[in-house]
């Protein structure tokens, strides 16, 4: 028996979005997505879980060739579970830990903001993404957050992403409420 | 066993995706990301559950070489059959495509060639009905 057996996400209520302005190449709407998550850790730990490649293997969406906690560094980010490898480099834009992070993956920009609350930090990622895509990629990093937490508290539940987050339960339906809450249709997949 | 896929390496998947659609005229048929991978396919209307034809990102250097020599002797990365070659030229021009060979006789086919403006050349084949 592990954690993981047991374990189910809870309500779609960690994502909202928010319109940007113009549209990408194929005409699609810019949206960003916005992930807000309380967690009962320091903000320098959850600095180290987000920049550190160590602990980024444990829950993040994609493997970090280097640290991702210092102003101009450049890392190679790659895709877990893709069919066909996919590596992006990027360049760190800005680190002010354990505050403030910024760099892109693949074409998104990610922006990720630790604020101290009492006992805890507010994790706040936001991550632009082609519409029709979003809801997806609100039920991954639902997902992925849900596993740093159990990573952070000591109780690792391993990584969920890629194929694996895909045949979950908990997945599909995180993408089929996130999806109806934005109004977007979800996407013929899997199919 | 089927064959249900073939997959081209495109330089721009976006710019690709509106090519093959709005010049060629296939329909998108799968579109799925996962965070900066993208998996895309398209069909032909007159097949929709027919083969697809994967719009693969080419970020392979070994893949880059090869499509640009092979690019250079002008040979094709794909061919795709129709019925009416002429036609399929004259319609494909017309929405700005670059034909570097227009419909031409040979062996056992007519057939015509065009820039995908991502890395590739194209050949349209009609196959030729000796019968009639």
């Amino acid at each position: 028996m592990t954690d993981r057996e047991h374990y189910t996400p809870g309500p779609a209520n960690v994502a909202h979005i928010r319109k940007d302005r113009g549209a990408n190449d194929d005409g699609d709407e810019k949206w960003t997505l916005v992930l807000v998550r309380e967690l009962r850790h320091s903000p320098e730990k959850v600095w180290q879980a987000i920049t550190d490649p160590a602990h980024l293997r444990e829950w993040a969406p994609f493997d970090a060739d280097g640290n991702l906690g210092e102003v101009g560094t450049t890392v190679k980010l790659t895709t877990v579970g893709a069919p066909m490898p996919r590596v992006t480099e990027t360049t760190v834009t800005r680190a002010d830990a354990p505050e403030l992070l910024e760099y892109k993956w693949g074409d998104f920009d990610m922006k990720w903001e630790l604020e101290a609350l009492s006992g805890g930090t507010r994790l706040t990622l936001w991550a632009n993404i082609g519409r029709r895509f979003i809801a997806m990629g609100a039920a991954g990093w639902h997902i992925c957050f849900d596993v740093l937490d159990h990573l952070l508290s000591g109780t690792p539940i391993g990584r969920l992403v890629g194929p694996e987050a895909i045949k979950f339960g908990g997945w599909q339906r995180l993408n089929a409420e996130y999806a109806r809450q934005f109004g977007i249709e979800t996407p013929n997949w899997p199919p | 066993m089927k064959i249900k896929l073939t997959s081209i390496y495109v330089d721009d998947q976006t710019k690709a995706l509106r090519f093959y659609t709005e010049v060629l005229g296939f329909a998108k048929k799968t579109d799925f990301s996962q965070g900066p991978y993208r998996w895309l396919t398209v069909a032909s209307p007159e097949q929709p559950d027919g083969t697809e034809l994967q719009l693969a990102l080419n970020n392979n250097p070994a893949a880059k070489t090869y499509q640009q020599a092979i690019f250079q002797q002008n040979q094709p990365a794909a061919m795709f059959f129709t019925d009416d070659v002429k036609a399929d030229y004259e319609r494909i021009k017309a929405r700005g495509a670059e034909f570097t060979m227009p419909p031409t006789d040979v062996t056992a086919s007519t057939i015509a060639m065009l820039n995908d403006t991502c890395g590739n050349l194209i050949q349209l084949t009609q196959l030729a009905n000796y019968s009639r």
